[in-house]
């Protein structure tokens, strides 16, 4: 199993286009750095016109905290596409390729074989979300410096102190991980349908950003289907930076998270070990 | 200079009881709290806003007359309301030429208080008309109520302790008009609005807010720069 398991991260780590998620989680994290650095408190003085009309704010609030707040709030659906860039490609990939066939007359069975491409995914997915931490976090306490945090909901106002930030970041980022998890083993799932890894990685894409839509959407008739759909818990991350944490919607939600990706993962195995594999 | 300030400390700090007319109790006030030029004090905020969840914010407030002030908290976020309901007596006072109004006599937390109501003669002053609660015995404010032109309604109680000669709180909490706060839901992205709903019936109808300011240390008249302010 563990020597599957090399033979699965070699693959991954061993194509450049797995770098290319690196250096795009990045591009994009230096991207927004550089906007809140050269136009950082024209953003500010939008999202808190509310607030400026009656209190003064002094101190520095465009500071790493903040900043990586932004950050990891513009990659709600950039990440899930880094993530189904590997994951979609793990099985479909390899049919493309036509070593599937090949791998399978290995003695191994097809489930083992499913759950270590889904092991060998998830551990890419942490390594991604490491990256992220340090790029974001890391890199923007670097450039901003630390303070007090400033956290904007639609109808609250919250600051948390300067020595309560780091955990709920560490938190935030232990929920990342599950909820990239999911994404994953979505696009494994997709990936053991297909032939060709283009497929199942568009086809992740599309799920992620038609459900992030209507988890977004503030029309009545799909406030029921809302608390059902994974995308609606994803951004759980969010709620460490709340006051307080709540933390019973949080564990419904990393709940909600872990039954579909074993979902994803039963019926990855339970397909893949009934496909006529032809390539 | 000592002189003059020992013998204006001693003067206040053992006045009798105060049983001139209103006009003169009010431009005795008011040249008492102008005593204070500048003060250093180590302070305990806390903002109680329906919309906003702020921790109790410590720090160095840094006050100079007569509008002057910063809250230093050493590489955090303070805040303060806007700049015309500043968080001070002397701010709340009008300054100038007013007409003093006795309004009598009325109990607030077992004190028998004098009501002064002031009306600033200057019709551009941001203060449209202020009440003030005096204990005459100690010649304090502990009571305000001032309707602003631009602001709403200030109202501010004080509590007097340690710092009686100076005319100076221990403890000072302004109840002031506060606005609905609004960012679109789509630029925000709230995850869990259990909080915010359970809440909401209360916001609805409050429409008041409280600022609670514990001093507690003072260090007064340093000249302070004004660079300190900026």
């Amino acid at each position: 199993m563990i020597q599957l398991l090399r033979i699965e991260l070699y693959k991954i780590f061993k194509r450049p286009r797995t770098y290319i998620s690196f250096v795009i989680a990045a591009a994009i994290t230096f991207v927004i750095q550089l906007a809140m650095i050269t136009d950082g408190k024209t953003f500010m003085n939008f999202a808190m016109q509310g607030i400026n009309e009656q209190f003064e704010i002094q101190g520095n609030i465009i500071n790493g905290y903040f900043v990586t707040h932004i950050i990891l709030q513009s990659l709600l659906v950039h990440i899930p596409l880094l993530v189904a860039l590997v994951a979609g490609d793990s099985l479909a990939g390899e049919a493309n390729q036509g070593t599937l066939r090949l791998l399978l007359t290995k003695p191994i069975s097809r489930s083992k074989l499913v759950f270590v491409k889904f092991l060998s995914s998830f551990i890419y997915t942490v390594i991604l979300i490491i990256w992220l931490a340090i790029v974001s976090l890391l890199l923007s306490i670097l450039i901003f410096g630390k303070g007090d945090m400033i956290n904007l909901k639609s109808e609250t106002f919250i600051i948390i102190l300067k020595n309560d930030v780091l955990w709920r970041y560490m938190a935030a980022f232990a929920f990342a991980v599950l909820a990239m998890t999911t994404i994953a083993s979505m696009a494994m799932l997709l990936s053991a349908f297909a032939d060709n890894s283009i497929g199942p990685i568009i086809s992740t894409m599309g799920i992620v950003v038609v459900l992030a839509i209507l988890s977004n959407l503030e029309i009545p008739l799909f406030n029921y289907i809302k608390p059902y759909l994974f995308t609606t818990h994803m951004i759980g991350w969010k709620g460490f930076f709340d006051d307080p944490v709540p933390l019973g919607a949080i564990g419904r939600s990393a709940m909600v998270l872990v039954c579909y990706t074993t979902g994803f993962i039963a019926c990855t195995i339970f397909y893949f070990n009934r496909k006529d594999i032809t390539s | 200079m000592r002189k003059l300030w020992g013998v204006l400390l001693f003067c206040f700090g053992t006045l009798p009881v105060f049983a001139g007319d209103a006009n003169e109790l009010f431009y005795l006030l008011r040249a008492r709290v102008l005593l204070v030029k500048d003060y250093t004090a180590d302070v305990k905020m806390k903002i109680n806003v329906t919309y906003m969840r702020v921790p109790q914010l410590s720090g160095t407030l840094y006050f100079k007359s007569p509008d002057k002030m910063r809250l230093e908290r050493h590489g955090g976020l303070s805040i303060f309301p806007k700049k015309n309901t500043n968080l001070t007596l002397g701010n709340l006072i009008p300054d100038g030429k007013v007409i003093v109004l006795d309004m009598g006599y009325a109990e607030k937390a077992g004190k028998k208080l004098r009501i002064l109501k002031i009306v600033p003669e200057d019709d551009q002053s941001n203060i449209v008309i202020t009440k003030l609660w005096v204990d005459e015995a100690n010649l304090l404010i502990l009571h305000t109520e001032s309707t602003t032109r631009n602001d709403g309604t200030v109202t501010m109680d004080l509590e007097f302790g340690n710092y009686i000669p100076y005319a100076l709180p221990d403890k000072v909490t302004i109840f002031m008009d506060v606005k609905d706060y609004k960012l679109p839901n789509g630029l925000a992205m709230d995850y869990n609005d259990e909080l915010d709903i359970a809440e909401k019936a209360k916001k609805e109808k409050a429409t008041k807010g409280t600022i609670q300011i514990t001093y507690l240390k003072y260090t007064i008249n340093t000249g302070l720069d004004d660079d300190l302010f900026k």
